[in-house]
């Protein structure tokens, strides 16, 4: 083997990536062995925005604008940061309601990203099934908040609409279909070759890396490390609704897909018990004053931990918001991975990621 | 094998995922988000909808010949922007007379044109606006 | 959330003896613009398997200051590091400019907040 080495580039463009990324490979023959990251391209100052152009009741719209598969998680905790600040309790069916759509959000985000994680296997049959069975979530979606992505159904205060008889019967029905197709998924991504033997061993990240870079989400729970901010906040009743923490040990690709695939289960779960046991009571409560203070809440995105920091004083604008996005955060631990890794493997290792660049360049 | 070869041929009778679309329209739900709309008789220009929009896209302009509507002391017009507009719905909230006043439609709006000129026109109403907020 | 004030020169000690990597989850850097050119860093960490155990480490600074790289303790510091240098225009040591903003687009986007 020579020891000269090749760079060779993926992305911004690349035919496997949706997402505008550039990562710079060093490669030895077909061996990666230095990674070089480029995360920018998409960035449209929306921290700025918060503070200079838009009032606070307002941001709780614009944040939610920062990622279309995460917008819910984006306004939430927004909104719950400002709720911190201006101090009072909102009602618990509001708090429901808001779990309900969080794990909707969830169901369709993970969805997405185990039919990319076929495309990038070269099974499009897959690709599409998936895709076409996630309508299914879609159209529950719309008709709880009356768009299929755009939700802005959280306000400072509580929920925008409420869940009528019809609609909740429509949403145990769709997602007791749901239940059925991910039970073959994984029947799919355990028994076919090309989607689980493939991805054994490809991509893999060990705990003790997983710790000392700090990994969150999916792909911190597939080394087995138990990081899930569902079980860290006390604010909206998770262990009520049935929470259960999914790991995996093996770290890999596959261990990925399987931990998404079980955290599909557990939140179907979560939403038949929230539709079952809904709370009675109002799902709005008016909150008065201007946010004075600094508040800090993390809730768990589809792709791990966000983090919004508020600080206003006392005025209609406020003075900072700062987003840490789930994918932000992940990107040492990305560039870890891709170390030793085989350079066709790249694609399909970056498609496990889930990585969405929209949020990450904010 | 034989599973997946009866599979395959079932897949054959299956009815499509897609929608033939503009063939077969698409329905459009009861309650989705669509434009905002608005009912002059009824306004009593309180202008709580505009403070509430978050991008700023109902304007209450100045005309020269304003509507017969009493409350409308200040001779003000309103005007819709349906292609700045999030479909939030926060203004149909902030109204103290939703349902008459202003509500919220599940119609879609036109795709827009240039010969619309819907910036153009816009940007005089914003310009229009600052003015009267500096006097 | 408990708040602990540093000074930016043991910074590196009180954080080195801070963090045990299984224990601590080092959330982010974070920069707040304050009044009269100053800014305040923070430093944030949540514990594991703690319920809203959330630990800020911040420094009141200058915009000249230089402040100190942390990411041969946190390796993953390195990319917020590289964001605080381009939205607050500061010195990180061993951070260089250029992940969000290009050298056409407006330069300190965050410093300039409360003017």
């Amino acid at each position: 083997m020579s020891k000269k080495t090749i760079h060779i580039p993926l992305g911004s463009q690349h035919i496997s990536l949706l997402e505008p990324v550039r990562f710079k490979f060093e490669c030895e023959n077909e061996k990666i062995v230095g990674v070089d990251s480029d995360v920018g391209f998409v960035h449209r100052g929306i921290e700025r925005a918060c503070t200079t152009k838009f009032k606070f009741d307002a941001i709780g719209y614009v944040v939610a604008r920062v990622c279309g598969l995460c917008a819910i998680t984006h306004s939430l905790s927004y909104t719950v940061a400002i709720e911190k600040l201006l101090g009072g309790e909102i009602s618990k069916k509001a708090k429901y309601l808001r779990i309900l759509l969080l794990e909707l959000d969830r169901i369709h985000s993970h969805m997405l990203c185990l039919s990319h994680t076929c495309e990038n296997a070269g099974f499009e049959a897959m690709f599409m099934r998936i895709m076409g069975d996630r309508e299914l979530v879609m159209e529950i979606q719309e008709l709880l908040t009356g768009n299929r992505i755009q939700f802005d159904y959280i306000s400072i205060g509580g929920v925008n609409r409420d869940l009528d008889v019809q609609t909740a019967k429509k949403i145990i029905e769709n997602l007791a279909l749901v239940k059925a197709k991910v039970f073959s998924y994984i029947d799919e991504f355990t028994n076919n070759w090309s989607l689980s033997l493939k991805f054994k061993g490809i991509g893999a990240l060990t705990l003790e890396d997983a710790y000392r870079f700090n990994a969150i989400g999916p792909l911190a729970r597939a080394c087995g490390l138990p990081i899930d901010v569902r079980n860290e906040i006390e604010y909206l009743p998770f262990d009520e609704v049935g929470f259960k923490m999914q790991t995996h040990n093996d770290g890999d690709i596959n261990a990925r897909n399987m931990v998404r695939l079980n955290e599909i289960l557990n939140s179907l779960e979560m939403c038949e018990n929230i539709l079952r046991g809904l709370p009675e009571g109002e799902i709005f409560t008016k909150l008065k004053g201007k946010p004075k203070g600094e508040a800090l809440m993390r809730f768990e995105a589809p792709r791990g931990e966000l983090m919004y920091y508020v600080k206003g004083d006392g005025s209609a604008m406020l003075n900072r918001v700062r987003i840490k996005t789930p994918t932000f955060a992940c990107i040492p631990a990305f560039s870890h991975i891709f170390m030793g890794e085989e350079y066709a493997d790249a694609p399909a290792i970056l498609a496990s990621f889930d990585p969405c660049l929209s949020c990450t360049a904010k | 094998m034989l599973t997946s070869f009866i599979k395959a041929f079932k897949n054959l009778f299956k009815k499509p995922q897609t929608i033939d679309y503009p063939a077969t329209p698409i329905v459009q739900d009861k309650g989705h988000r669509g434009l905002i709309e608005y009912g002059e008789e009824s306004c009593i220009y309180c202008l709580k909808c505009e403070k509430a929009c978050p991008p700023g896209a109902i304007l209450f302009v100045p005309v020269q010949d304003p509507s017969q509507n009493e409350k409308n002391k200040k001779g003000l017009a309103y005007n819709y922007n349906p292609y700045l507009c999030i479909y939030c719905g926060e203004c149909v909230r902030a109204c103290p007379k939703p349902d008459e006043a202003l509500w919220q439609s599940n119609k879609k709006p036109q795709v827009a044109v240039k010969s619309d000129k819907v910036n153009a026109e816009w940007f005089v109403l914003e310009k229009l606006k600052k003015q009267e907020k500096t006097k | 959330m408990k708040k602990i004030e540093v000074a930016l020169k043991s910074v590196r000690d009180e954080i080195k003896s801070f963090y045990d990597y299984k224990k601590w989850h080092f959330l982010t850097l974070n920069g707040v613009a304050l009044e009269d050119n100053r800014m305040q860093v923070q430093w944030i960490f949540s514990k594991y398997e703690a319920l809203d155990e959330v630990v800020i480490y911040y420094a009141e600074i200058d915009y000249t200051e230089r402040i100190p790289s942390l990411s041969d303790i946190i390796p993953s510091a390195i990319i917020s590091q590289r964001e605080l240098v381009d939205m607050f225009g500061v010195e990180v040591e061993g951070s260089e400019k250029g992940l969000y903003l290009d050298e056409d687009s407006m330069q300190t986007p965050l410093r300039s907040c409360l003017v």
